[in-house]
């Protein structure tokens, strides 16, 4: 999904026809996978849902697709490429950092306000979302006026200088990425290597050092600008190929004269961009099964050089060809999907289909859900928390040991940064959340704890477990132990309580909780100093139940 | 009126006939013997009958202070020093023989020249009679305590001339309660009020024949009585439990899977590649230390290598990429509900199907009142036979209209990366207007072919979480897991 701000008059504008803003809210930009946020002062912000559609993440894409759904325009969208002159030669040492180029030429090109918005919005979202944060594509613009070519492609030591954007003074590639906002953030994409890739000119002069940052020179593109060029850096050509299509195709829509380039390495010269249209061949009946909609052939042609691709019959089939830049078309399904845009999905009729099957719950949740109820006869409150909290909470805070648990590697905090193995002290958490409210309170939580186990195929498993406290001026282990007794006779057996050492609970007041000679849980008055690690002036019994094994015992033996 | 006499507490039947307009609560306690918490809530219930009115005032109290005592004890200074001037005139000598100290010696002076007694000279002379009547200080201080509003005009120039000296009187502020019988109260309080009605119903009451000899005094039924807070299951839980039973309603089965996924039953299997931007470090959480899990032993895992990397026979281009074994063995908190459907599909299932799950799922989201790192998500599939998109859309309208009542429905193209053609669904709500509810689609061919199905299948999500605020009125999604224990106890029925 990507973000960006477009203009409604530029968008009217490169559309070339006044579509009512309601129209185009609630219908038109619909089309393109978006939805209109927000418009404020002529500004629309828009949401395009398809991270497969790049092309779409502009007010030129967006314009050149509505084009064809307002019968503006049919079929494939037509680009001019002229065979240029220009050479960019790539050195062999930045094979093992970021290998690939290419580029293009545009010429006599007229700036304005919201198409430099929209270029370095266009280059910003692609390099980011589509790019996977330049790791894939990093894009670079420049004022070709300023550029003496052949351009070099090559990596240098880091203690080469350039004055980057936004700044006033010269760096070193090694300072750049230590100072520079943009070498901080992508500075680790090529810190490892000890020379860093670079594009300069015939003159020796840096224009860039990809992926991370333009010179100031040659590098900075303003309302001035009369002729651009534009590169594209990564590890796999069809991506940066991909990306370079995309700009080119938004400039060429603002009536800039796009020329390619020679980008040579070694022997081998690649003239990009490369500008190919690629074609499937679809079935009409796969059409009509996938859809449900009863299309002739002709129909289906319409509806798809509605949105731009061109199609023709071929045989039982329709080739479609569609432009370079789209790569979200792997399979028939794809084309499907477009289709059925440009029928409008509220145009379909729905139709209701039954399907005869008999619905269930899982056994262990329908039980938990009994000993819920069964608990809130008690005057229990049912409570919900996190499965996820920390070390603190699940061990120093209940006294205990640190023992094994599944650890998350980059929490977004450290509150939530474990999965819990136990669900009391998630009650002791809401417990002492509460303390100014009225006593006593007396609390359940059903839910998941998450063991470690090296068996399991995922090394771990999800048990269900039962946790209950009583937070009271007269919580004891015999209160506690009154409710265990009601709801174990609920549910038919006899137990035993076994003698337990637990350092969360005072000793000689906790015990094991057995049943046919199953451990099933663990029962206890709260030690003073948990209590203290809580916050809590109140005495709180607890215990806790494996419903898991518990719910075993009830089918075995009930 | 029977009614309201025979409902009157016994504490307000001690009060009420004693009662009369304007009279305080110290005098109602004296003529009691109630104590004062007693008489307050008598009082109070009787207002609520409205049998009196009460007012609060503030009375200003003029009461004698410490030199008051004093020099009603020992005499006023002033006579003190008179008294001495007549055996020496010398002022020390004075002084000492009357026990003054120097501010009352500088106040008597001052007084006893301006009524032109004295002479202050070297010595001090005496001058005509000593003609100092105090008589009225000393019976205006032993009279005190008086409300000050209501002295004599004669009163009120002796209370300036001795509040100008020092703690001879002082002002206290008196609170108390102003009391008016109304017209019912005043007729109850000439009758006579019977003492012998039945409080308690108690179990020597009932074997005894007091009941039967006895009125029951009457209760004040509307009055509010002390919360009391019996269990009650978690809102949110109730809503997931109706939500649930309407899946088992339309004949969904519920499936499972682990909290902790393989990358393979989150990501590949779904026919996600494997440098999709949403398997990027920051989008999902990864596990620590325990990084790897297991495969299934299956050929369907060979299938979706294939898939990924050239299409295998699914009629796909694939995504061209080397797929890796050891990344898809890669551990992660469940992101989504679609793993278990992945999990569901590879391990075999009846056709025709409905399947559902509703589980928690982890998301490394900045957290705000949308957003949480650890949230609900309810999704599932229907397989069967010549599913389409045409069907698709018939269930998801059926299905909308069962969940939120509403069949203002429209549908919106949409994107997964697992589902092509993708669909949303929005529904019209009365207050919030168009709402967003679900999104579906049908499954990539490339998803379930390598995974051994053959039939279409529609996949269909619903934001559980936003169906539950709507429901339950909250706005900050971190609220539905609330730790605030009086909102679970005053939460709501709910339809």
């Amino acid at each position: 999904m990507a973000t960006i701000e477009v203009s409604y008059e530029d968008l009217m504008k490169l559309i070339g026809k006044k579509i009512p803003i309601d129209d185009l809210r609630d219908s038109g930009i619909l089309q393109v996978k978006g939805q209109i946020e927000d418009i404020k002062n002529g500004i629309m912000k828009i949401e395009v849902a398809d991270t497969n559609r790049p092309d779409l993440w502009s007010a030129e894409g967006i314009a050149r697709e509505l084009k064809g759904r307002y019968n503006m325009k049919s079929g494939l969208p037509k680009f001019n490429i002229k065979k240029g002159s220009t050479r960019l030669i790539v050195d062999k040492n930045v094979k093992d950092i970021r290998p690939l180029i290419a580029g293009a030429v545009i010429r006599d090109i007229k700036i304005d306000e919201e198409f430099l918005i929209q270029l370095i919005q266009l280059q910003e979202k692609i390099a980011d979302n589509f790019g996977r944060k330049r790791k894939e594509i990093a894009i670079g613009l420049y004022d070709f006026d300023r550029i003496k070519e052949p351009l070099h492609y090559k990596a240098m030591d880091t203690k080469t200088k350039f004055v980057p954007l936004d700044f006033n003074k010269s760096l070193t590639l090694k300072q750049i990425l230590e100072i520079h906002p943009k070498g901080i953030a992508y500075g680790h994409l090529i810190k490892e290597h000890n020379q860093y890739p670079i594009l300069v000119d015939s003159n020796g002069v840096i224009a860039s050092m990809p992926p991370v940052i333009n010179s100031i020179i040659t590098g900075k593109v303003t309302t001035e600008t009369k002729n651009l060029f534009l590169e594209v850096t990564g590890n796999n050509f069809e991506y940066i190929n991909t990306a370079l299509l995309i700009m080119v195709a938004a400039l060429h829509d603002r009536k800039g004269k796009v020329e390619t380039i020679s980008v040579i390495n070694g022997n081998k010269k690649t003239v990009t961009p490369v500008f190919k249209n690629k074609s499937i061949n679809v079935d009409l009946d796969f059409i009509n099964q996938r859809t449900g909609l009863d299309l002739k052939k002709q129909d289906a042609i319409n509806l798809l050089k509605k949105c731009r691709c061109d199609a023709v019959s071929s045989g039982n089939k329709i080739k479609v060809t569609y432009p370079a830049y789209r790569q979200d078309i792997l399979h028939q399904a794809d084309i499907v999907e477009d289709v059925l845009i440009c029928y409008g999905y509220n145009n379909i009729n729905p139709e209701y289909v039954k399907i005869s099957a008999t619905g269930s719950l899982r056994k262990i949740g329908m039980f938990s859900d009994k000993i819920a109820y069964a608990l809130t006869g008690f005057k229990a409150q049912e409570i919900l928390s996190y499965t996820l909290t920390n070390k603190d909470n699940l061990f120093k805070k209940m006294n205990l040991v640190e023992s094994k648990v599944i650890e998350i590697e980059n929490p977004v905090s450290k509150t939530w940064s474990v999965f819990r193995t136990s669900i009391i002290p998630s009650i002791m958490e809401f417990l002492s959340k509460n303390t100014n409210k009225d006593y006593p309170q007396q609390v359940f939580e059903i839910g998941n704890v998450i063991i470690p186990d090296n068996k399991e195929e995922t090394r771990s498993k999800d048990v269900m477990t039962l946790a209950w406290a009583l937070s009271d001026s007269k919580a004891d282990f015999t209160r506690a132990k009154q409710v265990l007794d009601y709801l174990i006779n609920h549910l038919g057996f006899k137990y035993n309580i076994e003698e337990l050492e637990h350092e969360s609970f005072i000793s000689g007041r906790s015990g094991r909780i057995i049943i046919k000679g199953k451990k099933i849980g663990i029962i206890g008055e709260v030690r003073p100093e948990v209590l203290i690690n809580w916050n809590l002036e109140m005495p709180a019994a607890v215990f806790e139940i494996d419903l898991n094994e518990l719910h075993k015992l009830v089918k075995k033996f009930r | 009126m029977d009614n309201l006499t025979d409902s009157l507490h016994k504490l307000e039947r001690k009060v009420l006939p004693i009662l009369h307009d304007n009279i305080t609560l110290k005098d109602i306690i004296k003529k009691t013997g109630l104590k004062e918490e007693e008489i307050t809530r008598a009082l109070q219930w009787l207002e609520n009958k409205e049998l009196i009115k009460t007012e609060k005032t503030a009375k200003e109290i003029v009461e004698i202070d410490e030199n008051g005592e004093k020099y009603l004890k020992e005499g006023f200074p002033e006579k003190r020093f008179l008294s001495a001037l007549k055996k020496d005139s010398r002022l020390q000598n004075i002084k000492k023989d009357a026990n003054l100290d120097d501010a009352e010696v500088n106040i008597v002076l001052g007084l006893l020249k301006k009524k032109d007694l004295i002479d202050v000279g070297n010595t001090i002379k005496l001058k005509g009679k000593a003609g100092l009547d105090l008589k009225e200080y000393e019976d205006f201080l032993k009279e005190l305590p008086k409300e000050k509003s209501k002295l004599t005009i004669k009163e009120r120039e002796i209370y300036d001339e001795l509040s100008r000296r020092k703690e001879i009187i002082k002002i206290n502020l008196a609170k108390d309660k102003i009391i008016v019988l109304t017209d019912a109260g005043r007729k109850i309080a000439k009758e006579k009020l019977d003492d012998n009605l039945i409080e308690a119903l108690t179990p020597e009451v009932i074997k005894s024949s007091k009941w039967k000899n006895n009125k029951f005094r009457k209760y004040d039924i509307k009055v509010n009585v002390p919360k009391i807070y019996p269990g009650k299951r978690h809102p949110y839980n109730e809503f997931l439990n109706s939500v649930k039973e309407k899946l088992v309603n339309l004949g969904f089965k519920e499936m499972i899977g682990p909290t902790i996924e393989t990358e393979f039953y989150n990501f590949d299997a779904l026919f996600q590649p494997q440098n999709h931007p949403a398997r990027d470090w920051t989008d999902t959480y990864r596990i620590k230390d325990t990084k790897y899990g297991d495969l299934p032993k299956s050929i369907k895992v060979k299938q979706v290598k294939e898939t990924h990397e050239n299409g295998w026979k699914t009629g796909s281009t694939g995504w061209n990429y080397k797929w890796s074994e050891s990344m898809a063995r890669q551990l992660m908190p469940r992101a989504h509900d679609t793993a278990i459907s992945a999990r569901t599909l590879l391990k075999g299932i009846k056709i025709p199907g409905k399947y559902f799950s509703l589980v928690r799922c982890y998301r490394p989201d900045i957290i705000d009142a949308t957003h949480a790192v650890e949230f609900n998500q309810m999704g599932g599939f229907i397989i069967d036979e010549n599913l389409n998109f045409t069907q698709l859309l018939g269930l998801l309208r059926n299905f909308a209209i069962e969940m939120t009542g509403s069949k203002e429905i429209k549908f919106f193209p949409d994107y997964y990366p697992f589902t092509e053609p993708s669909v949303q669904i929005s529904v019209k709500h009365p207050i919030f207007g168009w709402l967003e509810i679900a999104g579906a689609g049908i499954f990539r061919p490339e998803l379930t072919l390598p995974l051994g199905i053959k039939q279409p299948v529609i996949a269909w999500g619903f934001g559980v979480d936003r169906l539950a605020m709507l429901k339950l009125g909250i706005k900050d999604i971190r609220d539905l897991f609330s730790q605030n224990i009086s909102y679970l106890r005053d939460s709501k029925w709910q339809q």
